[in-house]
């Protein structure tokens, strides 16, 4: 040791000495309460500031901070100082000499040092595994170094999932604790740190009100002001035991009480200071004891930054801050829908407040709040009430200027029995209230709504559809142009543009087709089919038919109305589902010359128009225009045993799209492989055109996230796609071994399998349709044993309906449909291999 | 007086309705009905799943006319709501002994 650090070392040593003697006194005269540990706590913090200046400096950004009661300032004599070293980053040479040179002084002070050493990004994931750490991480204040890492220490630490961890965590810590003293406070030998009623639970019931309402505390049993008063008992009387026990002990025992009473300045015989003391000692016990029971049944519970979820709904905790942001406004209707609770008064008065102040743009300013509100609006029960909630303050009209034009509007009919506004949320409240169907016939409505991929396109369109009528005239073309602007601001994929548009322009065409035209007659479904084109649309246009008649009186919406619509409905669908295989492109086909118009400069029209020539018409409507674009390149050169495929994401899903030339076993391999990785395909077409070209389309969650958690996933997977189509890869073998995985044991929901053929919707086909639970690699089996009997698969609709698989295979033997005998013989294969007694499989 | 009770197809209420009142003949109650006569329904198949239709949704039109115009109601009646199929419906003409109004209890001619 040089002689500068030699002196050094001798100052630290006085300076504490110092502090120590001033505490001691303070404790002698029964005076060492908050203010008294507070001062003991800053004369550590002058100690360490020095002792950190004095060692070799670390090589990166480095803090002290205080934890615990350190942190909040309150360090009795014998304390342990609890203090976290943080660095920026990874822990160098430089570092550990740093960290030497700090901490040995200490120990040589015979300071109990309790020291922490973390890097920042340890503050990623929250160690639940130590609740007492991460409590005293709660009171972390900077003592000394980097005022920037503090900062990011604390952005990265008190985030809303950690309070809520911590709250859980301290919950059950006080249960643990309380039940070594059995529960009471009236200990005659009272720990005054842990006992219930003690210094512990003082400090939950702030930490309770700190991360959930810090106004709690003034409405509870006793006012703040008298906690205080309790707390500074309590540190007075712990002194008194740290000075006469000589270490960290807080038991208050009989012997300890007379010297403390006497200490604290009571009167009277010994008996009697002993008796007013511990008297003095359960009041303030059961005024802590009743606001941390008080604080656990009330307090609100953190539900998101800035969000509690309390007895009258959710609430901003600090209501200036909310004030400030409008972007997170709709975090607090959200999180009401999440817990099943309403928005609070107060949290609604203070929207109504500031509404005004804002524009439709400083609601949505990022992508994530764009995308939080099309979450938003996904029906579940709870959104008409949210968004009346939002009518009702203004700020739904603030969002959607659009809506604002309808709002108390009065359209004089025979049949509106409600104001356009109520009339349109009300038909969000009939789709809602879809998620639990209140009779038996609108299970089949509800199902429609579990099929669909995006609901929410759904619910905007609905909000959407009569947004026009705040003109008197054609109100459908009105409410697409104000859809059109509202896109301007809320962007959305062109295709999801197209839905929304397309269901708010034909949004009285089902209505009309179901009850004034005649849909016995197989032209009128045909018709109406080819304006819907696809099953989604066509799911949704229904769905909307209903919510929005049913919203239009209690009495429109009768049962024989309902039924007229739903036989409408399943003759549109099996007409998309069954007959669309006949329809083919032609080169005169409308939409084709489009198409080739609007042609980025590398696609030639011959390419364009033999790519399509003869693929099912609804190919024009299911794909946008850049889609079909993508399709034409990924079809350039291919040759058999080359796959031309791409991956892409999609929201919460992944789209595969495969080029490729058709051979036996083709459409089976895919799934196989797409089933081998663990993906669960949702939705999807496969379609084959004269040429042998075949185009399938997946739609698929990637439950093990391998695409996600490997960077090189894409190329493994399309890799694997590649050996499998050419035959190089066993398919069968590799998904043998995934579907005998421990991990998938039990995955599989039975219910009985249900196989249709059909021989008369198309001319050129037999069609299967099965129905059976949804199951890794079932796909795949299907396909399987239909090319096993020597069929063709060329056309495939693929759709699930929660543990249902809906497939429909367009299938033909030899160019033809199938005999009477062959599919009979295919219908039983099948049936076998659905129950699981297919033994070649 | 007669009164024509016609079971309709759902789409031809408006066609029956505008030739009835091309007649003058404005007063008639509609109601949604089911049932079947000889088109007796048919097996529906959605998703694989057969389910049998057996009570077509129809409309029922209920008018009370004098007896010199209940032969062209009827005609109109047909008319308009036929489309040659089965299905298009039946129509029925049963004599009224009296009837009354209600508000003021006055017999109706």
């Amino acid at each position: 040791m040089d002689a500068a650090n030699s002196a050094s070392a001798a100052g630290a040593a006085a300076a504490l000495d110092a502090a120590r003697r001033e505490l001691i006194q303070d404790t002698i005269r029964g005076c060492a309460g908050r203010l008294a540990a507070e001062r003991y706590a800053d004369r550590v913090d002058t100690l360490l500031q020095r002792l950190f200046f004095d060692a070799a400096p670390a090589a990166q950004p480095v803090a002290i901070l205080a934890l615990g009661g350190y942190g909040r300032r309150h360090l009795t004599l014998h304390s342990d100082v609890d203090i976290l070293v943080l660095f920026e980053g990874s822990i160098g040479a430089d570092d550990e000499r740093f960290l030497n040179g700090f901490l040995n002084p200490l120990w040589d002070l015979h300071l109990v040092v309790g020291h922490q050493v973390r890097e920042l990004a340890d503050f990623a994931r929250l160690e639940t595994d130590n609740p007492e750490f991460l409590l005293a991480l709660l009171d972390a204040r900077r003592v000394v170094g980097d005022p920037a890492l503090h900062s990011r220490f604390v952005a990265a630490f008190h985030r809303p999932e950690t309070h809520a961890s911590i709250l859980e965590l301290l919950q059950r810590l006080i249960d643990d604790r309380h039940e070594k003293f059995n529960g009471t406070l009236y200990q005659l030998e009272p720990d005054t740190k842990d006992a219930p009623g003690a210094l512990r639970d003082l400090l939950a019931v702030r930490t309770i009100a700190r991360l959930t309402d810090p106004g709690l505390l003034g409405r509870g049993p006793a006012d703040p002001a008298r906690l205080d008063d309790a707390e500074d008992f309590l540190l007075r009387v712990r002194s008194h035991v740290h000075l006469e026990r000589k270490r960290n002990q807080n038991v208050l025992s009989h012997e300890l009480q007379e010297t403390a009473a006497q200490a604290l300045g009571y009167a009277g015989e010994p008996q009697q200071r002993v008796e007013r003391l511990m008297s003095d000692y359960f009041r303030h016990a059961r005024i802590v004891s009743r606001s941390l029971e008080w604080a656990r049944k009330t307090a609100p519970i953190p539900v998101g930054v800035n969000l509690v979820q309390s007895n009258d709904g959710i609430r901003f905790v600090d209501p200036q801050r909310a004030a400030r942001e409008p972007h997170t406004w709709l975090h607090a209707f959200q999180a009401a829908i999440d817990h099943g609770s309403a928005v609070a008064d107060e949290a609604l008065a203070l929207i109504q407040q500031h509404v005004d102040r804002y524009a439709a743009e400083d609601f949505f300013p990022t992508a994530d709040s764009q995308q939080a509100l099309w979450h938003f609006l996904k029906p579940r029960p709870g959104l008409y009430a949210r968004l009346s909630e939002m009518h009702d303050r203004g700020l739904l009209g603030r969002i959607f200027p659009e809506f604002q034009g309808i709002m108390s509007r009065v359209v004089r009919d025979f049949y509106h029995k409600y104001t356009v506004d109520e009339h349109t949320l009300l038909t969000i409240r009939n789709l809602e209230r879809l998620t639990d169907p209140p009779t038996p016939s609108r299970q089949r409505f509800a199902g429609l709504l579990g099929d669909l991929a995006a609901p929410e396109l759904l619910v905007l369109s609905l909000l959407f559809h009569d947004v026009g009528k705040w003109r008197d005239e054609d109100h459908a073309v009105e409410s697409v142009r104000l859809a059109r602007q509202m896109f301007l601001r809320l962007p959305l994929p062109a295709e999801s543009r197209a839905i929304v548009e397309f269901l708010i322009e034909h949004h009285l065409r089902m209505s009309m087709v179901a009850f004034r035209r005649d849909t016995e007659d197989p032209e009128i479904v045909k018709h109406f089919a080819d304006l819907v084109g696809i099953e989604e649309r066509l799911k949704m246009l229904c769905l909307l038919t209903l919510v929005d008649i049913e919203a239009v009186s209690l009495e429109t919406l009768t049962p024989w109305r309902e039924e007229l619509l739903w036989r409408l409905y399943v003759d549109t669908y099996n007409h998309l589902t069954l007959g669309y295989g006949d329809e083919r492109i032609q080169h005169d086909q409308s939409g084709v010359a489009d198409l080739l118009a609007g042609r980025p400069p590398e696609l030639s029209e011959p390419e364009i128009r033999h790519f399509l020539e003869g693929l099912p018409r609804r190919y024009l409507q299911l794909f946008e225009r850049d889609a079909i674009y993508r399709h034409v390149r990924l079809s350039r050169e291919i040759t058999p045993d080359h796959v031309h495929a791409a991956l892409e994401r999609k929201g919460a899903m992944w789209e595969l799209t495969v080029v490729t030339l058709d051979k036996p076993f083709l459409f089976s391999n895919i799934c196989g492989v797409l089933s081998s990785f663990g993906m669960d395909i949702l939705r999807g077409h496969a379609m084959t055109n004269p040429n042998g070209l075949v185009l399938d389309i997946f739609q698929f969650t990637d439950e093990d996230r391998y695409l996600e958690l490997n960077a090189d996933g894409r190329e493994r997977f399309l890799d694997v796609l590649e050996a499998a189509v050419s035959g190089r890869l066993d398919v069968t073998a590799r998904l043998h071994a995934r579907e005998h995985s421990v991990l998938y044991d039990g995955m599989v929901r039975r219910f009985a399998p249900v196989i249709h053929a059909d021989n008369h919707s198309s001319r050129r086909y037999t069609i299967l349709d099965i129905i059976a639970s949804n199951a890794i690699g079932l796909l795949h089996r299907i396909s399987r044993v239909i090319s096993r009997h020597g069929c063709d698969v060329d056309l495939v609709l693929i759709a699930t309906e929660g543990a249902k698989a809906i497939d429909v295979f367009h299938i033909t033997a030899d160019g033809a449909k199938l005999r009477a005998v062959a599919e009979v013989e295919l219908m039983a294969d099948l049936q076998r291999m659905l129950e699981g007694h297919d033994a070649t499989d | 007086m007669q009164l024509i009770k016609a079971i309709i197809r759902p789409n031809k209420v408006d066609e029956v309705r505008e030739a009835l009142e091309k007649l003058s003949i404005s007063g008639m109650t509609v109601t949604e009905v089911r049932g079947h006569g000889k088109q007796k329904g048919h097996t529906a198949i959605y998703r694989g799943k057969e389910y049998n239709v057996s009570l077509l949704p129809k409309m029922e039109i209920e008018v009370v006319v004098d007896d010199a115009a209940a032969d062209d109601a009827v005609k109109a009646i047909i008319q308009a709501a036929r489309t040659g199929e089965i299905g298009d419906g039946r129509v029925f003409v049963i004599p009224v002994a009296r009837s009354y109004r209600i508000r003021t209890g006055e017999q109706a001619t």
